[in-house]
């Protein structure tokens, strides 16, 4: 296959499709001023949807798990009931207010008895059992369920939506992008790593961080790049970048590059998944969207805090949970395929170590990037054509927060 | 040594020498292992390790992950620590990411067992 051994090198000219957008310098203000970030809180963050775990961790009725939503402060319980649905909660016992249920998973014979002073709720939230009820003066038990947080599943993967009446659907939030990626076989991948850690910085930076390539020849010289540069793509150009709204796509071009020697035990010897194109070809038309032979690895990125680096056989997502202007929680959750064999796992560990030592050089600019914003020693970023992602995260949330003020100028 | 206590498969007895240092209950154990020694360590690790990676994976790949009797899961977890310990040597000639975020900063919240049969999606676990 000669066109595979010398592939066209991605051209410029992703921006202009987008002429909305813009291709000035922006103003860094969004990343660093608390007034924004307290302004992002009610008009971006709190309407949105936000990704808490998979269907498989409760599969049975009264199964469970509980979860925090770090940005707003949130305690969940998110359990199946008797007729199947999966229920989100705040976990919060309605008589004093401590943890209705104290565990991080398991299972439930049918009520949740808080440890405090053993009140009971049902796998529907009612509250059941009052402990020495007649010592109170006239507690409405119906009144007294624990409250509901808006709660869907695409995929396979539970949402929650901390606002008190959503404004979108589940469904309208994921928008065009999210109909287009339905069909990846999502459920495929049933184990996962995850870890998390806390980075001095604001939350779109953590975005911004694998949002583009342009860095990789320069940032991963060892680890990344050396793929990308066997596929003669020397600037870290992308496939492709198609924006869906307020959501976005990148994605990934290259070829398979000679492999690092324990990465070719992996991948010849333990079946590891590897970031090539070839399985790829009966995707949904939201994954590879140019439908491109030099394919590897698409970034969907579903705003503001949640996206996925998908390729074939194995994605991760990436969350971001803000806590302030410059301090976010970042989680990571590598889903592979099963290992059957002890040689395939093998394989995941290679996958996982990788990703990780990969994702450490990438993290190692962010908090350098804050300093340098706190200060008042960048006030501008310029963008090139290739890191279209990030201008569009600025254009989405500077026109999200104009709105907002004027929503509020309003009112 | 006779068979009832060796502590690799047959074959393997040139690595013997690696168990039970090398061999780490997961992977948090195994970041902590690459962190906490010498490149000249994990160098000495990876070059004996890395030529017998093959002959190591076609042994593995005769085993059923849930069903390893004590010796297979040693070499698995030489193996898996081979993992870990490749980016120090192959990338950064340092047991740490070159000038990379603090490693020690991340929490795992979720690992895979090593040792664990792995359900396929739809199978319970």
């Amino acid at each position: 296959m000669n066109e595979m051994a010398k592939p066209p090198v991605p051209d410029l000219g992703l921006t202009q499709r987008y002429p909305d957008i813009g291709t000035g310098p922006v103003d860094t203000a969004i990343y660093h001023e608390p007034a924004v970030y307290a302004k992002e809180l009610e008009a971006i963050l709190r309407p949105s949807w936000y990704m808490i775990g998979r269907v498989e961790q409760i599969l049975r009725a009264g199964d469970f798990f509980t979860c925090e939503l770090p940005t707003f402060g949130y305690e969940l319980l998110i359990c199946r009931d008797r007729q199947g649905n999966v229920n989100g909660f705040h976990n919060v016992c309605t008589h004093r207010g401590n943890v209705a249920e104290h565990r991080r998973e398991g299972h439930s014979a049918g009520l949740f008895t808080c440890r405090f002073h053993g009140w009971s709720f049902d796998l529907e939230g009612n509250l059941k059992r009052i402990r020495d009820e007649e010592g109170f003066f006239g507690c409405d038990k119906k009144k007294m369920g624990l409250r509901r947080i808006a709660t869907g599943v695409w995929q396979g993967f539970i949402f929650v939506c901390p606002a008190e009446e959503p404004a979108q659907s589940l469904e309208e939030w994921l928008g065009e992008q999210g109909a287009d990626t339905a069909d990846y076989p999502w459920g495929q991948c049933t184990q996962s790593y995850q870890w998390e850690c806390e980075i001095a910085c604001n939350w779109k930076l953590v975005n911004d961080s694998p949002a583009e390539v342009y860095h990789i020849p320069v940032l991963h010289p060892n680890s990344a790049a050396p793929t990308m540069m066997a596929s003669g793509n020397p600037m870290g150009r992308l496939l492709d970048v198609r924006i869906r709204g307020n959501h976005r796509t990148n994605s990934h071009y290259s070829v398979a590059g000679e492999p690092k020697p324990v990465q070719k035990l992996a991948y010849f010897h333990a079946a590891a998944a590897q970031n090539v194109a070839g399985a790829a070809r009966d995707y949904p038309p939201g994954i590879n969207p140019t439908r491109s032979p030099f394919w590897t690895v698409d970034l969907i990125m579903f705003f503001p805090t949640l996206s996925f680096t998908l390729s074939a056989g194995m994605y991760t997502a990436h969350q971001v949970w803000p806590l302030g202007p410059n301090r976010s929680l970042y989680r990571q959750r590598v889903f592979v395929q099963p290992a059957r064999t002890a040689a395939e796992r093998f394989g995941q560990e290679n996958t996982m170590v990788e990703f990780r030592d990969v994702v450490m050089e990438d993290f190692s600019t962010l908090e350098r990037i804050q300093r340098a914003l706190d200060s008042g020693q960048i006030r501008e970023f310029h963008y090139h054509d290739h890191e279209l992602a990030l201008r569009h995260q600025h254009h989405v949330v500077t026109k999200t927060l104009a709105a907002y003020d004027r929503e509020q100028a309003a009112a | 040594m006779s068979a009832v206590d060796a502590r690799l498969p047959e074959g393997f007895a040139d690595l013997e020498r690696f168990v039970p240092e090398w061999v780490c209950p997961d992977a948090v154990a195994r970041m902590a292992q690459r962190q906490s020694s010498t490149i000249e360590a994990l160098r000495e690790f990876y070059d004996t390790m890395l030529p017998r990676g093959e002959a190591a994976l076609a042994c593995l790949r005769e085993h059923q992950l849930g069903e390893l009797a004590p010796p297979v899961e040693n070499l698995l977890r030489l193996m898996l620590m081979l993992a870990e310990v490749a980016p120090a040597v192959e990338w950064y000639g340092d047991p740490r990411v070159y000038d990379g975020f603090p490693i020690e900063r991340i929490r795992y919240l979720r690992q895979i067992s090593d040792t664990d049969a792995q359900p396929l999606a739809g199978e319970a676990a």
